[in-house]
């Protein structure tokens, strides 16, 4: 999706001043994703490349924090911190033009204080939003905690390289006089085929959705100035 | 099932189904069916379990199957271990033979017998003086090898690698044909596709390129290209076809 550019191992290490040591150290300790390792045929021989600006940035992460934590927990603390600065500060979504106040309640948040939130509430507050005029407030729920359960870290980096969607669909079921209809929230890539008999309400494209947030972000963010960057630490491993 | 922890102990031709143990002990032909969860593990006769394993200590000194993941504080085998998962034994020992289909995560590694991987072997120290063939990549921070066989792996990458001679030579024939016998009659040598590390030192080695800090190029070693970027030593009788320092 990203029209990434690639950077060699070597690079990296001379760019990053690492070792090849610590390179296939924090791959074992899973820092750098197997994904990120592109290995490719080059007239000098086999070569690894990487997705430049997200290895630089993982990279200058780990520097910066291995002094304060085990190299064995990191893998945990660079997750909650990408996710943390994904954060949306809640007062800024009312400037967001697709922003539905009333979408909030559905969402069950509650920010009096105003603080921030996460990426995975702003996603939720967007598709709420998107799906309100058509779905009921069952459904709305039933959305709500499709998302709030199944959107984890690894789900979310899937909405965006995959450009999954989110599929609202209805069965009516009858039979003896009775019948009854049951509501569907499915997260699937684009493209699925479903029974003749099944209603698909509303299709919301989540990887659309989040790219308009991150850009209407980027957007709103480009007057003040950037997050602080942490000091570099440059101190040797071990 | 019963919340009340228990010991097994087969013996003839057995069969156990899986559950919470203390210890489980398979000396004849034992066959333990789903998951099996244990302090200790130990199998000296011919045994399988049929799910998944987790143990703090396994040992095999007959024959062992795991059709599912292995996971163990401890596992020694002086037989021969299969697994059809993968393994995640923070000290794996084996002088016999030692077979996984998956990937092997551990700490501490060291094979005296054969190794054979079909994925990558991740490891902070892993030591070898028999043969080994890794389809994949064999990653620690210190890799120390003595071939006593053949040993392949597609890609070798750490701190430290070091390949020298010794293994199985020194030590009589008979483990050496052992090892042969599982690795087939090539020489006692290291190939790869690609070597990466800070320090190198290589001997009896053939390997496309090998890339790193300090590299040595000892006797016995045909390398396609050295990149390196501190310093090069390359051995007379060695063979390197190009050499570049970046």
């Amino acid at each position: 999706m990203d029209d990434d550019k690639l950077i060699s191992k070597k690079d990296v290490l001379e760019r990053m001043g690492i070792s090849y040591g610590q390179l296939y150290r924090w791959k074992r300790k899973g820092l750098i994703p197997e994904l990120w390792f592109i290995r490719r045929s080059t007239f000098t021989g086999q070569e690894t490349f990487f997705p430049e600006e997200k290895i630089l940035e993982r990279i200058e992460q780990i520097k910066d924090m291995k002094g304060d934590h085990p190299l064995d927990d990191l893998a945990d603390v660079i997750t909650q911190q990408v996710n943390a600065k994904l954060q949306v500060a809640f007062d800024r979504l009312k400037d967001l033009k697709w922003f539905d106040a009333s979408i909030l309640d559905a969402c069950r948040i509650d920010r009096t204080e105003g603080g921030p939130l996460t990426i995975q509430e702003t996603l939720c507050v967007a598709v709420l939003s998107a799906l309100r005029r058509s779905a009921r407030d069952e459904e709305l729920e039933l959305v709500r905690k499709t998302l709030r359960e199944r959107l984890d870290p690894v789900l979310l980096d899937r909405v965006t390289e995959e450009s999954l969607q989110l599929h609202l669909l209805r069965k009516r079921l009858s039979g003896g006089g009775i019948s009854a209809e049951i509501s569907l929230a499915v997260i699937g890539p684009a493209g699925i085929v479903l029974d003749p008999e099944i209603e698909s309400v509303e299709t919301v494209d989540l990887g659309h959705l989040l790219e308009r947030i991150k850009l209407d972000l980027a957007k709103e963010t480009e007057a003040e100035p950037p997050a602080a960057p942490s000091a570099r630490n440059t101190e040797e491993e071990r | 099932m019963s919340d009340e922890k228990r010991s097994a102990s087969l013996s003839g031709a057995g069969h156990l189904s899986g559950g919470d143990y203390t210890r489980v002990s398979i000396s004849g032909a034992g066959k333990v069916s789903g998951d099996l969860k244990a302090e200790a593990l130990r199998i000296s006769g011919a045994g399988k379990v049929e799910g998944h394993t987790e143990a703090l200590q396994i040992a095999v000194s007959g024959s062992g199957a795991f059709a599912g993941e292995v996971v163990a504080d401890e596992m020694r085998v002086s037989g021969a271990a299969r697994i059809d998962g993968a393994a995640r034994v923070k000290e794996l020992k084996c002088s016999g033979s030692y077979r996984v289909k998956e990937n092997i995560q551990a700490e501490y590694v060291k094979i005296s017998g054969v190794l054979r991987v079909g994925g990558d072997v991740e490891a902070d120290l892993f030591k070898a003086s028999g043969g080994f063939e890794i389809e994949g990549l064999l990653s620690a921070d210190k890799v120390e090898i003595r071939p006593g066989g053949r040993c392949f792996a597609r890609e070798i990458g750490g701190e430290r690698i070091d390949v020298r001679r010794g293994g199985y030579r020194e030590k009589g024939i008979l483990l050496d044909g052992f090892v042969r016998m599982f690795t087939g009659r090539g020489a006692a040598e290291v190939r790869a596709d690609v070597i990466e590390g800070d320090e190198i030192h290589l001997e009896d080695t053939a390997a496309d390129v090998v890339r790193g800090k300090r590299v040595e190029i000892g006797p016995g070693c045909r390398i396609g290209t050295v990149e390196y970027t501190e310093r090069l030593d390359v051995h007379p009788s060695a063979e390197v076809k190009d050499q570049k320092k970046i």
